[in-house]
């Protein structure tokens, strides 16, 4: 022990003038401490800043230049997340208000409506965010298949992105029914009859007594037989609770990954592309770093970037920051524009004795509806869990490499994307013709078993179509890539082609119109 | 293997801290423009936990005094917040709320007496005990005749008015 | 490659930047819409603009409501039609932005959509009017305005149409409006000296109460007076005239127009109008455009140009009746409150099982019989329905006894469409049931002729009755007697009811004005019955009591 350390410098004022010092340098001490690599103002400073960062660090510090092309992605992954953001906003507001009780509900939206200040703005924002969000996945999800970006390393990240896309609509369903009017009623009462549609297998099988899966899927969607306060509170707490959560900690690891699974697709040839490489910036590395320096555990072997030099990258801040925030912002503007000129439908309160006519589901379950208007097993679980796995499946199925990080790359490319749409969209437009004009199996044959109708969807047809022609491609082109262009082009004509008919042509039960002006009046 | 290179004429090597091009004026404009629109409609919906219009339903509520009620007696109609003392010819009403943190007050023989934090009040409301910082409010009485009268909580009216029979 | 950097650098910047602007743009438009440019925000300016300087300071433009936890209201209303939000006194003498005029219930406490029907929670004029998509229950037309009533005075007691009117006359013609106002009309002279009203506005009076002895009352005071209206304008009234303006006056309780709409829904003229349960009446399921009133009005001048296929038939009415039950289907808009809230006449029906309406047997006719039987008993044809009996027919009624009637009404027709009427709850009590029966024979002036046979008499060969009733009867009455176009026969309580008397003399006579012709009388073109015969076919009746 020293006595003298333990004594104060003299030189040094005294406590009380130290303290008004450290007052009086307080806030830009609480600078320097937020930003603790000094401020942002440099490459390097840059750089610590973004992986110093919580919120920053989720990108690498330099960004190749490829991935900053519009064209690699048009922002769509961005933009999807900046309407999940826009949603967590406009969600947690509107929860000020909302009261998730029968009638109480539709009443309360009536306020927010009405006499919350911003409150109408706000609600509009909610639904068409959430209506462009939906949009944006499924751009996201093609733009992602057609740039053959699911290949490895990035399988994985597909899969969790697949994931994503089914919470989405999962959110998007479930807030449907929270105004509690005659549209949500009665979008929730099909929709929860979807998920009972496989009794009817197990019924035409005789087993339903022990196996009741579908009797089971509805009663835990709904907590009743019927949609009624207790489906509402299940379904307010998975759109504000349970799905909001993991599509945060889902959105995370798709960030993650894209970072460790080395940053946007690019082909092979990408820098040979670009041209030059960027003057003036001295370069690092000459060679490419050999070794591994994969710190996580989580990726196996050498990351990614292994093997490529950092000439071809820029600064992600600002080149990165910029893209990110240009799409971010015009994301916000598209949906406060349409927020302002559109307000979200809210229609007469939920009357369980009269149902509406035609009463549809959301939108992008219209195509779905079309196919449940045959057969509610095949079209509202079978063929969509087909879609899934086999979307599941495409990453693990195609180990090729041709094409990767190209727009409609592989063998085909292009005319063969084109050929598909026309016979994706001949054969759907062929078979809904044919079902609007001749009927299905109950027309022609009202004997024919349940078992028979319930399997035989004109959807079922379809699904075969689409995949005897790209099994029929793969042939061809001797590419398991080109039977996957072939099938997800043909499956996304189908989803379309439906979807547009479901919407637009469909009338009073379900009857086909040319426009709504031709619906029967009352 | 990671290997340094040398710097080359006119180059700067990244790992010395070196000054930014100055940031030109579009890169500027964008982002506080950018800033402003987040800004503004951050406050604007801020705006909206304030409600516009609270659901105050009206506090109007018609009693008829017992006939038995003794002079002094506080009479309080079940479910509301006011006690109706008859004395004499004169009828008057004061809330029961307690002005410190708004329990009920109980009505006693003395006045009133708050369960909560002890406060104590005299029968004209008067605070005689305790942390209230304001005496009980006289609300407002009318007669309509016979032993009925409308009381309203809401409107509170100078201590000492009654209304007389 | 710089160039290329910076020029992606570039469009983004200009991205962002646009996108920003625009959002920002976007964003400001929507605050000064919502803060300057709403409805109401508007209404409230001009209104405060036209305000005396001192009120205008103290005006503060905000929304206002009124909330009611009784009867569920939460009326925004006040936001635009300041003058009637509680403490505001608004425009003086505006009818839309001043103060309510004065009504027996408070708009501050009972709120306004009760009474005015549209949406209370709506701040903006179209939404709040009611006249917009998707919102059920528009306002109530101006000038139907007191059928709002009809959302808590649900069973408004009316008296019978004839005897309103009769007490209408004669309260006239008694002269009371030289001193007394009634809906706006009277009350010209004051018995003190000059002009201006000193009996009191009758208008009410059903509701607030009249004293019974103010016949006496008035006797009183003119015997005091000396001069003046006192002396010169009240006279005698005998008690019959007094009786018909009791009643005249217990049904004034401020809704003119509604009683007599109700009254007039009662009646036996009006034949074909079923008597519905307001809870049913669902304004939702209303097609056509959104003016329920002009609906109505067409769906009663014409039924199937607004229903399709309707089977109801056009009534002939005249615009005013048109008018009055315009007035009162508008009023029948009951919404649910508590039973605290309950008016009397609510009570009374929806509790203790009493009538609303008048319960003569013209009245009770009118509106439990008409529609099938028609209003002078002379039966109905539907297209495409068997024919409804005329029950009014002489040869009907000289066969049957009141107590045949009076178990007819009470024990209906199983399986057919004359529905029990004793029996079911809401149903008709046993004296209402008998003054049906006096009124049902009084519509065809036939007495019973009497039966001085057993109720069972018939015997007869069963084989020879089977074999004539194929032949004759069956065409029409069904080969088991199970009905076709005619009455079924094997019904349990027609077969109960039916004496053998009434059966032969039915068959043998027939019933004149109907299909059913007489059977015993010799006829050219048709097969006839002897007595004999005829008893057979009696027995060969019979043998289907008792059995399925």
């Amino acid at each position: 022990m020293n006595q003298a350390a333990e004594k104060p410098n003299a030189t040094e004022p005294p406590a009380s003038a130290r303290f008004i010092e450290n007052l009086k340098a307080f806030p830009n001490r609480l600078a320097d401490t937020m930003f603790r690599t000094g401020r942002p103002q440099s490459d390097r400073t840059r750089a610590t800043f973004v992986f110093g960062n919580v919120f920053l660090h989720l990108h690498s510090v330099r960004t190749h230049q490829w991935s900053l092309r519009w064209s690699t992605t048009w922002g769509l992954g961005i933009a999807t997340a900046s309407c999940f953001f826009i949603l967590l906003l406009t969600g947690v507001l509107l929860m000020f208000y909302y009261k998730p009780y029968p009638e109480v509900a539709y009443l309360s939206i009536k306020d927010i409506h009405f006499v919350v200040p911003t409150g109408r703005f706000m609600r509009n924002i909610h639904r068409w965010s959430g209506n462009m969000m939906v949009v944006l996945v499924l751009l996201h999800m093609a733009r992602a298949f057609y740039t053959a970006a699911y290949r490895a390393p990035r399988e994985f990240n597909w899969l969790i992105g697949m994931a994503l896309l089914v919470m989405t609509l999962g959110l998007s369903f479930t807030g449907y029914l929270l105004p509690w009017d005659q549209l949500a009623y009665w979008a929730i009462t099909i929709g929860a009859n979807i998920a009972q549609s496989p009794r009817e297998v197990t019924d035409a099988l005789g087993i339903t007594e022990w196996f009741d899966v579908g009797g089971l899927q509805k009663l835990i969607l709904l907590g009743s037989e019927d949609v009624g306060e207790e489906a509402l509170i299940r379904f307010y707490l998975l759109h504000v609770m349970i799905l909001p959560l993991a599509v945060v900690l889902l959105m995370a690891v798709h960030f993650w990954r894209i970072r460790k699974d080395g940053g946007m697709t690019r082909p092979a040839d990408a820098e040979k592309r670009l041209g030059s490489r960027v003057d003036g910036v001295y370069p690092v590395f000459t060679a490419a770093p050999e070794k591994t320096y994969s710190l996580a555990a989580i990726v196996k072997g050498r990351t990614a970037a292994v093997g490529e030099g950092p000439e071809w990258t820029l600064p992600s801040m600002p080149h990165l920051m910029f893209a990110e925030a240009a799409v971010f912002m015009l994301t916000i503007a598209l949906s406060v524009i349409l927020a302002l000129f559109l307000d979200a439908p809210l229609k007469e309160v939920a009357n369980p004795a009269v149902p509406e006519n035609p009463a549809k589901a959301p939108w992008y379950f219209l195509g779905l509806q079309e196919l449940v208007a045959h057969s509610a097993f095949m079209g509202g679980i079978g063929i969509p869990s087909i879609v899934l796995i086999g979307l599941a499946l495409i990453p693990y199925l195609d180990r090729e490499t041709e094409g990767t990080g190209n727009w409609f790359g592989g063998p085909g490319g292009g005319p063969l994307v084109f050929r598909s749409v026309i016979v994706g969209l001949a054969a759907v437009v062929a078979l809904e013709a044919l079902v609007i004009r001749f009927g299905w199996l109950r027309q022609w044959w009202p004997a024919t078993p349940q078992l028979v109708v319930t399997l035989l969807n004109p959807g079922t047809l379809l699904t075969v179509l689409y995949a005897w022609y790209s099994l029929w491609c793969l042939r061809r082109f001797d590419s398991t890539r080109a039977g996957a262009l072939a099938l997800f082009t043909c499956f996304v004509c189908g989803f379309i082609v439906l979807t547009v008919i479901g919407t637009y042509f469909r009338g009073p039960n379900w009857d086909f119109y040319w426009s709504p002006s031709q619906w029967p009046g009352h | 293997m990671t290997i340094e290179a040398k710097p080359t004429n006119g180059a700067r090597s990244r790992l010395d801290p070196e000054a930014m091009p100055r940031r030109d004026f579009l890169g500027l404009t964008a982002w506080w423009s950018a800033a402003a629109a987040l800004l503004f409609g951050f406050l604007g919906s801020m705006r909206l936990p304030k409600a516009a219009v609270l659901p105050s339903p009206s506090k109007k509520f018609k009693i008829t005094l017992p006939a038995s009620l003794a002079s002094g007696q506080a009479y309080v109609p079940a479910g509301r917040s006011a006690a109706i003392y008859k004395e004499g010819m004169q009828v008057y009403a004061v809330s029961t709320i307690c002005t410190h943190l708004g329990c009920i007050v109980k009505a006693t023989d003395s006045g009133f007496d708050c369960p909560c934090h002890g406060s104590k009040f005299a029968k004209d409301g008067a605070v005689l005990k305790g942390p209230a910082p304001k005496g009980l409010p006289w609300i407002e009485v009318k007669h309509l005749g016979g032993d009925n009268f409308l009381i309203d909580e809401g409107k509170s009216v100078a201590a000492g008015t009654t209304v007389t029979v | 490659m710089l160039c290329d950097t910076s020029r992606k650098m570039k469009a983004n910047k200009h991205l962002l930047l646009w996108s920003s602007l625009a959002a920002l743009g976007v964003l400001i438009w929507a605050a000064v819409d919502e803060n300057f440019y709403r409805d109401w925000r508007v209404i409230q300016r001009q209104v405060r603009a036209r305000l005396l300087p001192s009120q205008a300071d103290a005006f503060a433009i905000r929304l206002r409501q009124i909330v009611s936890r009784d009867t569920g209201a939460t009326d925004r209303c006040v936001s635009c039609h300041v003058g009637m939000a509680p403490g505001e006194s608004g425009i003086e003498g505006d009818r839309l932005y001043g103060r309510h005029p004065d009504v027996v219930h408070d708009p501050a406490s009972f709120g306004c959509t009760v009474c005015h029907g549209g949406q209370g929670r709506a701040t903006s004029t179209a939404d709040a009017h009611g006249k917009v998509p998707h919102w059920p229950e528009p306002m109530v037309p101006k000038e139907y305005s007191l059928a709002g009533c009809g959302s808590c005075h649900t069973h408004l007691s009316v008296p019978n149409l004839a005897e309103l009117q009769k007490g209408k006359l004669n309260f006239e013609q008694a002269d009371c409006l030289a001193c007394h106002r009634m809906d706006g009309r009277g009350g010209t002279m004051r018995p003190g000296g000059a002009g201006g009203q000193e009996g009191p506005d009758l208008s009410r009076v059903g509701a607030t109460g009249f004293k019974q002895d103010w016949y006496e009352h008035h006797w009183a005071q003119k015997k005091k007076a000396a001069t003046g209206p006192w002396v010169s304008a009240f006279g005698d009234l005998p008690p019959a005239q007094r009786g018909a303006i009791d009643e005249y006056l217990r049904s004034r309780v401020g809704a003119p127009g509604l009683v007599e709409g109700k009254a007039l829904f009662h009646m036996p003229e009006l034949t074909a109008v079923g008597n519905k349960d307001p809870g049913q009446v669902s304004f939702a399921q209303v097609p056509g455009e959104r003016s329920v009133a002009n609906w109505l009005k067409q769906h009663f001048r014409a039924p199937a140009s607004v229903v399709h296929r309707s089977g109801m038939p056009e009534l002939g009415l005249t615009e005013r009746q048109i008018d009055q039950l315009t007035f009162y289907l508008l009023s029948l808009r009951r919404r649910t409150s508590g039973e605290t809230l309950w008016p009397k006449d609510r009570i009374r029906a929806e509790r203790f099982g009493a009538r609303e309406f008048a319960t003569d047997g013209a009245t009770l006719y009118g509106t439990f019989c008409a529609a099938c039987h028609g209003q002078k008993g002379e039966g109905m044809r539907y297209p495409g329905l068997p024919e409804f009996p005329a029950i009014a027919n002489a040869d009907f009624l000289r066969l049957v006894s009141n107590d045949f009637l009076r178990e007819q009404i009470k024990q209906g027709r199983p399986g057919r469409r004359m529905p029990a009427w004793g029996a079911s709850e809401g149903g008709l009590s046993g004296e209402e049931i008998g003054r049906l029966v006096t009124y049902v024979r009084g519509l065809g002036a036939v007495p019973f002729e009497g039966d001085s046979q057993p109720r069972r008499w018939a015997k007869g060969d069963l084989a020879q009755g089977e074999k004539l009733y194929t032949e004759v009867c069956a065409s029409c009455h069904g080969d088991r007697g199970e009905g076709k176009v005619a009455p079924a026969l094997n019904n349990r309580v027609f077969l109960n009811l039916a004496t053998d008397t009434y059966l032969y003399k039915t068959i043998q006579n027939g019933r004149s004005g109907t299909s059913m012709a007489g059977f015993g009388a010799g006829s050219s073109v048709r097969r006839t019955l002897t007595d004999a015969e005829t008893a057979s076919v009696v027995a060969f009746i019979r043998t289907w009591e008792g059995k399925k």
